[in-house]
């Protein structure tokens, strides 16, 4: 059992280290106004899970798990918790600059396609994205590896349709 | 557009969205300081506020109903006594079964499997549909608690009649829904317009998930067990 200053300090640690993952699942899952309070709900989560973490085990399917739970169910009730009074996230530029017009326009294409995709779809895409293998979505999501490549395929054949009916 | 584009697309936005948002440390420091008050806070307030004034109706109403009782027995209203009672019974229940589902979901670990836990979650959160039907069933004591005995003792026939269409229509709507408010009515349109509120927005999403669920498990597969793999 670990005191709570390790904790404490384990925490800020892996926030700090893979805030990414909670960044990138917030994006897909809901809009810039509430982004913040997403990501509070998500760290709220893995603080109260982390005393049950075992380091034995993968970092990222364990945040994965967590904040796509939490994106996925929590945000839906629209919690109104504010235990912060400033702002979680310091936004410190535009996310739109120096990215060429063409590039733009297919990132929110795909950012758009993602956003119309209903709630389980929607992670398994964003797993497939951010490079995961079927046997790791398989892992974060509780599905069978084939049952992650039949449903990938389907999403893919759909993204793929959206594309080209673009033109991009 | 390959997948080995798509996702050099979709990877683009990582290190811009790193480098552009940074987290306060300060706030992560006071979320570290948060314990046992984290059921309480996620409360909504109408829930919240709903549930202490059913608690209050029941402490309240419970120490009449017994001062009643012990003082008054022989020339208390017996109708008005009974009703009372299955009232109190109900609503108490009805408080223990919500708090016990706020508790259950509260203690869901969020570090397992996303479809298990949605699953357990949603089905947590549709069977808040049982406070509702045990709440329906208090219906028919509306109608009986103001009863009595001279009621009877008058051949007022028409009263009679009144008061039974009331009675007996209202306890078949209560049983009528305490049986049919389930899951499996979701799609009904009765269904939808009781519970069309934002109130039930929650409970009604849930369900579209479950059904989410429901279409992934058909797909063809092994059904193997998902562990952790070793980092």
């Amino acid at each position: 059992m670990r005191s709570d200053k390790e904790l404490s300090e384990k925490f800020q640690l892996i926030i700090l280290q893979h805030k990414g993952i909670l960044f990138k699942v917030a994006l897909a899952y809901c809009r810039n106004d509430d982004r913040q309070d997403l990501i509070q709900e998500m760290m709220i989560q893995i603080w109260i899970s982390l005393n049950k973490y075992n380091d034995k085990f993968s970092i990222t399917t364990w945040l994965y798990r967590i904040s796509l739970n939490v994106a996925i169910s929590y945000y839906r009730k629209n919690a109104n918790r504010k235990v912060l009074n400033n702002p979680l996230i310091e936004e410190l530029a535009s996310l739109e600059d120096d990215v060429s017009t063409e590039k733009q326009d297919q990132l929110n294409l795909l950012e758009k396609f993602i956003s119309e995709l209903n709630d389980l779809d929607k992670a398994i895409m964003l797993l497939y994205l951010e490079d995961k293998s079927h046997a790791e979505i398989s892992e974060i999501m509780g599905l069978s590896v084939t049952n992650v490549g039949t449903k990938l395929g389907r999403i893919k054949e759909k993204l793929k349709k959206k594309f080209s009916q673009m033109n991009l | 557009m390959n997948e080995k584009e798509l996702k050099s697309l979709w990877q683009s936005t990582n290190e811009k969205l790193e480098s552009s948002l940074r987290v306060n440390k300060h706030n992560t420091e006071n979320i570290t300081r948060l314990k046992a008050q984290y059921v309480l806070v996620s409360m909504r307030p109408t829930k919240l506020f709903a549930l202490t004034v059913g608690i209050i109706w029941v402490i309240g109403l419970g120490s009449f109903l017994g001062h009643l009782i012990i003082n008054h027995l022989s020339s208390v209203n017996i109708f008005f006594l009974v009703s009372a009672i299955i009232q109190i019974f109900l609503t108490t229940f009805t408080i223990a079964v919500y708090i016990y589902q706020v508790d259950l979901i509260s203690k869901i670990d969020f570090s397992e499997p996303v479809l298990a836990i949605q699953e357990k979650i949603s089905k947590l959160k549709i069977s808040t549909l049982n406070v509702t039907r045990l709440l329906f069933l208090q219906i028919p004591i509306w109608t009986t608690f103001y009863w009595n005995e001279k009621m009877f003792l008058a051949e007022n026939w028409l009263l009679w009649i009144i008061q039974g269409i009331i009675t007996i229509s209202f306890t078949y709507v209560s049983l009528w829904l305490f049986f049919n408010i389930k899951y499996d009515n979701r799609n009904k349109k009765w269904f939808q317009l009781i519970f069309r509120g934002k109130e039930w927005q929650s409970i009604l999403q849930s369900m579209e998930l479950l059904n989410q669920i429901e279409q992934y498990q058909e797909i063809g597969e092994d059904n193997s067990p998902t562990h952790f793999r070793q980092a």
